[in-house]
């Protein structure tokens, strides 16, 4: 009959497409198991040029000179990926070397005991550990071990600028607290936003009051939080820091429809650079941003930049800044022996080489390596590079960004009052009493 | 009815086994999912490292976390928004739909295009055109156009619902439309020859002889508003400032970003609660669903 | 057979539009009015996307978003694929076949059962745990599927998200199978018994030629649900190459999202390929959906 045919083969298809397809996707269920040829250690880092490049570079030389022991990499954007290391890591599937910020996220894969513990291998290898900044190990280190490499480049927060269009209104970049208000007033009249931001991604936000915090009450006010003080999201120099950045949101001082752009598309950046903003608060790795997806305009000469202004009447120092003070390396404890070797090997010989190096000052970016002055004094970008250099090396205090210092907890809570702060729709002290609640988480 | 009741042995004793590869599947996937949920909302679980048994720890902190209440309020309003601007646009539309002419039948192809886009595709195309700086307000120029659509809360409210609805009423029409032709004409005719106009007509037959229909399309939007998760998630991630943070976004976010698995596991009972709620509630109100009564009374 | 799944015909509501008269014309104005008004509200955003794919980059900024390309380009289509969206497509393709043919062949099945052996207390267990199936979300389980699936090593597989998937289609395709079922006369599941058929040779010999458009139906809603799933994909694949349709658009729109035309670009040929079986299976699931629906 003809429905019977018919039928069979409909349950012959029925059973075979599963099994078809079970077996395509069990194929490789496993972690950093290649088919064929070795195991290979892998690695999981940020998309995005310029830096993506860097990164992958240094990937690609690794492989080249160790055809034995090779590094299989992958990238994600950069709000994806701090939510899918945490899964990976919890479903045993960490890659072998994790990219990182330190800070809080290490400290939780430290007590999940995810990562492995360094600082012997850092013994054994001093001569990796002299290289670099010394106070690069500081976000790296916790309860007095080493458990990630600090790498790449060193990132201060910078004010930058819009050459053009602040001659257009005949201005000068604030020199402070008050100028920078009566700059948001004058840009408005004329039509110009006067600040981009990134604000669906929320730690843009976070910059903001990282430095306003440090200026007003200096960085004992966020130190007391990190180390768990009780009540110190209560500090008068925080509300007085809250209080000001809603007063700049109030003032239009950010660009309309800021708390719907994303800073992983760059859309804030373009935004700048397209002089539909005069300035932006932004971190040092945004210039090579600019230099590659903003045509002739960093090149040209119409990007600024400068440190944030101090406060009047603040108690923070002017030359203090926030940001990152390095990026980091972990190595996933649950990697297999060989994959861990070829890890080593790669915090050894492949990272920061000097090719690596001469990439990152290609990008605007400062390495955390010592000693490169005259590099940077000759590169084209040799003034800002100069610029981040001194920044970095000459502030009295280097804050690390918060949402990184305090645990992922705390943190979310953080990035979802923040929102809510520069939304209008919570008050300074429900800020700090909401912040207050989950200090020590 | 059922005449089979007679001839039940020998025969029967395969049935049970034919349902048993479903019922594997469902237990398997869903069944013990949920009581995992429940389960480890008695627990402490950062997601990355191991789970602690930690009793009432995460049902105590998410109880008294304002936040759940917000969320609740969210839910609930995108659900009764939704359902109010959904359920009279798609009644009218299937009425309209339910005419035989010609190019009504055109008409329902291109309806029902939305339905077939996924939700992360339709939030993302939205997000372009609503981009105040980059879409088509700022194109044209039309400065109501180019409004912060996804930045000011009310407004983020209010794009989520005009999506929900862009993209759901095809089919609620549809399932109207169907009930709208199930009418018979006799009555019209007969309403007709009492002098009733076209619009008492409507109300006085047309929507009681829907009733049924509303339950079951009512009950759809309803339960399927607890699960909007993919929409909001691509087009605001809960915001702005938790503006569209419901239920389901709550959980992922409490999870998977702030690494509080214990509490999200407890909000996911919270969201299985008042889905089995809701669907109670309006069998109840409805009468009896049809399908349950067809087996009733086998 | 067919005769016997539908309704008689009747004179109904639809052949309203013919009687004539005056209020017939002025009903028709205003029905007509809101039926054009949606259909601008569906299609304007549709034609946006579809011409906005076919400019450039450069000059989308500059010229008016409605009006049609001067200078229509393939070349956002071509960054499209370049992303590698072959591979997202056939990810696809394999979970949502090897989801929805399992899915609707136990439903069927159950549904066989749970019709012919009414009022056996184990299927109207099943029944019941089915129906209240109904009403759980997918979004509720997924912390503890994501933990299960983990224990199975099958993280950031393809069949990660075809297991889940199948639990989730199971109890509406039984309902609506359930209901197609109840409408075979028992007179020929007597004459198949007669004839010394078995419970097996009955379900596929007769049941399932008969009850074909609800099978045909279901299968196409169950495919169009997996084929557009995104919070399975999410949460249980990492590397790119396990990526399906959604989550590869949602990543490929945060990395360009200043590059509006690779965007939508990107979203048409996610949905072309629904748009084809639309276009080829579109009667059956507008039919059947509604007879399923409005029961």
């Amino acid at each position: 009959m003809d429905t019977q045919i018919s039928r069979r083969t409909v349950l012959k298809l029925a059973a075979g497409v599963p099994v078809a397809a079970a077996l395509a996707a069990c194929g490789s269920a496993g972690p950093g198991t290649s088919a064929g040829g070795g195991t290979k250690a892998t690695y999981w880092y940020l998309n995005g040029q310029p830096q993506e490049g860097v990164r992958t570079g240094a990937v690609d030389r690794f492989n080249k000179a160790n055809p034995n022991g090779q590094i299989a990499g992958t990238t994600f954007q950069n709000d994806a990926y701090k939510t899918k290391i945490k899964t990976a890591i919890g479903a045993g599937q960490a890659p072998t070397i994790i990219w990182g910020w330190g800070g809080g996220s290490l400290r939780s894969y430290v007590t999940a005991g995810q990562v492995d513990d360094l600082t012997s291998w850092f013994d054994q290898h001093p001569e990796v550990k002299s290289r670099l900044f010394p106070t690069s190990f500081g976000a790296g280190t916790i309860n007095g071990k080493i458990y990630a490499m600090p790498c790449e480049t060193v990132q201060p927060i910078v004010l930058y600028y819009n050459k053009k269009v602040l001659d257009q209104v005949g201005a000068r970049p604030p020199q402070s607290w008050g100028d920078l208000m009566a700059l948001v007033s004058t840009l408005n009249t004329k039509g110009i936003a006067p600040f981009s931001l990134g604000g669906q991604s929320r730690w843009t936000n976070m910059m903001w009051l990282e430095f306003l915090f440090d200026r007003i009450g200096g960085p004992e006010v966020f130190q007391a939080i990190f180390n768990g003080e009780k009540n110190s999201w209560s500090n008068p120099a925080a509300i007085d820091a809250l209080t000001k950045v809603q007063d700049l949101v109030k003032a239009n001082g950010f660009i309309k429809g800021f708390a719907s752009i994303t800073a992983d598309s760059n859309a804030d950046q373009a935004l700048l650079y397209t002089g539909k903003a005069a300035m932006m608060l932004h971190g040092s790795w945004s210039y090579g941003i600019q230099q590659t997806d903003g045509g002739d305009f960093v090149p040209g000469g119409g990007l600024g930049y400068v440190n944030f202004p101090p406060v009047e009447g603040g108690k923070g120092d002017p030359s203090n800044t926030v940001g990152n003070p390095a990026q980091y390396l972990s190595i996933s404890s649950k990697a297999s022996a060989e994959q861990k070797t070829i890890a080593k090997q790669f915090f050894a010989t492949g990272v920061l080489d000097s090719t690596e190096v001469t990439q990152w000052i290609g990008t605007g970016g400062v390495p955390i390596v010592q000693g490169t002055q005259s590099q940077l004094a000759g590169s084209k970008d040799a003034a800002f590079l100069q610029f981040v250099y001194d920044t970095a090396t000459k502030a009295k205090s280097f804050g690390q960004s918060w949402d990184q210092a305090l645990s992922p907890t705390a943190a979310e809570t953080l990035l979802d009052n923040i929102a809510n702060l520069f939304q209008l729709s919570i008050s300074p002290q429900q800020f700090a009493t909401n912040m207050n609640a989950v200090i020590g988480a | 009815m059922r005449a089979g009741r007679r001839v039940r042995r020998g025969h029967g004793r395969i049935l049970p086994w034919l349902a048993v590869p479903a019922l594997v599947f469902f237990a398997g996937f869903a069944v013990i999912p949920l009581v995992g949920v429940l389960a480890l909302s008695f627990t402490t679980w950062d997601g990355i490292g191991a789970i602690r048994p930690s009793g009432l720890t995460s049902w105590r902190s998410v109880l008294t976390d304002p936040e759940l209440v917000h969320a609740l309020w969210v839910t609930f309003l995108v659900m009764v928004v939704s359902w109010a601007v959904q359920t009279p646009l798609s009644v009218l539309l299937g009425t309209f739909l339910a005419g035989h002419q010609r190019y009504r039948a055109v008409l329902a192809v291109v309806y029902f295009v939305p339905l077939l886009l996924s939700s992360a595709a339709i939030a993302i195309a939205y997000k372009a055109l609503l981009d105040p700086n980059f879409g088509l307000g700022a194109g044209l120029n039309i400065a109501w156009l180019s409004q912060d659509w996804l930045g000011r809360p009310a407004l983020a409210f209010g794009v989520v619902i005009f999506i929900v609805s862009w993209q759901f009423i095809p089919f609620h029409s549809l399932i109207y439309q169907a009930g709208v032709r199930q009418i018979p004409q006799s009555m019209y005719e007969a309403a007709q020859l009492d002098g009733a106009g076209r619009v008492r007509q409507f109300f006085s037959i047309t929507l009681p002889q829907l009733k049924h229909t509303m339950i079951t399309s009512s009950t759809l939007m309803v339960v399927g508003s607890l699960t909007f998760f993919d929409l909001i998630f691509v087009l605001t991630a809960g915001g702005p400032a938790d503006a569209t943070r419901v239920l389901a976004l709550d959980m992922y976010k409490r999870g998977f970003q702030a690494n509080l698995m214990g509490p999200a596991s407890a909000i996911a009972v919270i969201l299985v609660l008042v889905g089995l709620g809701l669907a109670v509630l309006l069998r109840r109100l409805g009468g009896r669903d049809a399908a349950v009564s067809q087996l009733e009374g086998a | 057979m067919s005769a016997t799944l539908t309704r008689p015909p009747r004179a109904t509501t639809a052949d309203r539009g013919r009687s004539g008269g005056r209020v017939a014309r002025q009903r028709n104005w205003l029905g007509g009015l809101a039926g054009w008004l949606w259909l601008a509200i569906v299609v304007l955003p549709l034609y946006w996307i579809l011409i906005t794919s076919l400019k450039a980059q450069s000059s989308y900024y500059t010229t008016n978003p409605l009006a049609p390309p001067s200078a229509p380009t393939l070349g956002n289509y071509r960054m499209v694929i370049d992303a590698d969206f072959i591979r997202y497509f056939i990810n696809s393709v394999v979970v949502t076949a090897g989801a929805v043919i399992p899915a609707v062949t136990v439903s069927f099945m159950a549904a066989y059962a749970i019709v012919r052996g009414w009022p056996g207390r184990f299927l109207r267990a099943v029944n019941g745990l089915f129906l209240m199936g109904l009403a759980i979300p997918l979004q509720a389980t997924i912390i503890p599927i994501y933990l299960i699936i983990i224990r199975l090593h099958l993280y950031d597989s393809l069949l990660a998200l075809i297991l889940p998937s199948i639990a989730f289609a199971i109890p509406l395709t039984v309902l609506v199978l359930a209901n197609f079922i109840r409408d075979v006369p028992k007179e020929l599941f007597e004459s198949m018994r007669i004839d010394g058929a078995t419970e097996w040779g009955t379900l596929w010999r007769l049941t399932a030629p008969l009850t074909r458009p609800a099978i045909l139906t279901v299968t196409v809603y169950n495919a169009l649900t997996i084929w557009n799933g995104f919070l399975l994909p999410l949460v249980l694949t990492q590397s790119p190459d396990r990526r399906t349709l959604p989550l590869a658009l949602w990543t490929f729109q945060g990395q360009y999202s200043v590059n509006v035309p690779a965007i939508v670009a990107s979203v048409v040929l996610t949905t072309l390929p629904i748009l084809v079986m639309y276009a080829v299976g579109r009667r059956q699931l507008l039919s059947g959906l509604t007879a399923g629906f409005s029961r």
